[in-house]
């Protein structure tokens, strides 16, 4: 029979957990203590023993339903795309204005400017030109342009596949 | 629902994940990513990986079969809106478990309110008598197994013992899911065996 006082339960179950102790000695000699702790390794078995149910057997399809009916919003991803631009817009003026650039940036601005007249003659011959020597193959490159650019909006607003194209293996 | 609130749904802002990267393979990398672009069997791999353990905590903290699955349900719709947030380097099933266990804590506090309401008005027509013998009663009948007395038990005692020894969870990842310190998860742990063990006494005496 151990002779000193018997140790408060929290600090003999952390020993108990951690392996060694002080308090764990003392339960080796103190029959009451072992007796705490006996009782209270059968509480631990049986805890151990209990496992989570499973769900019901419709519980993934119905999960994927709601994941279908609900997509994620394109107003967070136009969000991201805003914050992005905005950052690197932010970004590219602050190297500007550090570098002294803005002044460079101004005159190069005017100078757009003063030559843009030149500029829409230039393209509007260019056209012309381009009109007279090859105008079919000039429509059918600017109608698959054009079509390939529709496709590819038709894809980005149609967004994740639905449900229905999803294979879900039980 | 606001915003502020679907955001204090989400423990990867309201509770840091304080596991470290020990450099273990992470299974769930792959399909999260493949999830992030619209891939819906990714998803479906997840939920599938993961569903009991969310489906078992829902239903020990909810105790109603139906409950437990509707909100185990509205736990992965809102990872799967939600994953652009997700760390990828944590482990999946612990954020999905943080966001349905404070799905589960807003039920519970939605139900003590109409329980307090209804408890109110029920005084008002029923006599004292017959309330307390039909707890006793009930209170006996739950005695009967540990499952009867572990569903007794306070909600914050029922869920650190469902993820202590039900899912096995070490007490680090608990925390991480509860977002308190690992010490709490220790003292928890302690306070709510004695009351089990309080609560399973009268069956071994009888």
């Amino acid at each position: 029979m151990s002779t000193t006082q018997c140790p408060e339960l929290e600090l003999l179950f952390n020993e108990l957990s951690a392996g060694s102790g002080v308090s764990l000695e003392h339960a080796k000699s103190c029959e009451r203590c072992t007796e705490i702790l006996n009782e209270h390794r059968e509480l631990e078995r049986e805890l151990f023993r209990l496992s989570d149910p499973f769900p019901p057997s419709t519980f993934l399809h119905q999960v994927m339903a709601r994941v279908a009916a609900h997509p994620v919003s394109a107003y967070r991803e136009v969000k991201v795309g805003l914050a992005i631009m905005f950052g690197a817009f932010t970004l590219a003026l602050g190297a500007l204005v550090m570098g002294g650039g803005i002044g460079r940036m101004g005159i190069l601005a005017a100078s757009a400017v003063v030559h843009s007249q030149t500029l829409a003659v230039g393209l509007n011959s260019a056209i012309s030109t381009l009109w007279a020597a090859a105008a079919l193959p000039m429509l059918v490159s600017l109608a698959l342009v054009l079509f390939a650019a529709l496709f590819a909006l038709k894809r980005l607003m149609a967004g994740a596949p639905q449900f229905s194209e999803v294979k879900i293996s039980s | 629902m606001t915003n502020a609130h679907l955001a204090s749904l989400l423990p990867s802002i309201a509770i840091p994940m304080t596991l470290p990267d020990d450099g273990k393979s992470l299974p769930w990398k792959k399909d999260v990513v493949a999830a992030r672009r619209g891939d819906h069997s990714a998803f479906a791999s997840l939920v599938r990986s993961v569903q009991r353990p969310v489906y078992g905590l829902c239903l020990r903290l909810l105790k109603s079969d139906a409950e437990a699955s509707e909100v185990a349900q509205d736990a992965f719709l809102r990872a799967f809106q939600n994953l652009h947030r997700y760390d990828e380097g944590r482990p999946f099933d612990l954020w999905v478990i943080a966001i349905a266990r404070n799905l589960c804590l807003d039920i519970l506090r939605r139900r003590a309110k109409v329980r307090t309401e209804d408890i109110e008005e029920m005084k008002e027509v029923l006599p004292a008598g017959d309330e307390t013998q039909e707890n006793r009663a009930i209170a006996h009948e739950e005695h009967k197994s540990l499952e009867g007395a572990l569903a007794t038990l306070p909600v914050e005692d029922r869920e650190v013992l469902e993820l202590y020894y039900v899912q096995k969870r070490t007490t680090k990842e608990i925390a991480g899911v509860i977002g308190v310190a690992p010490g709490t998860i220790m003292a928890r742990l302690f306070r709510a065996r004695e009351k089990l063990r309080k609560q399973m006494a009268p069956r071994e005496l009888s």
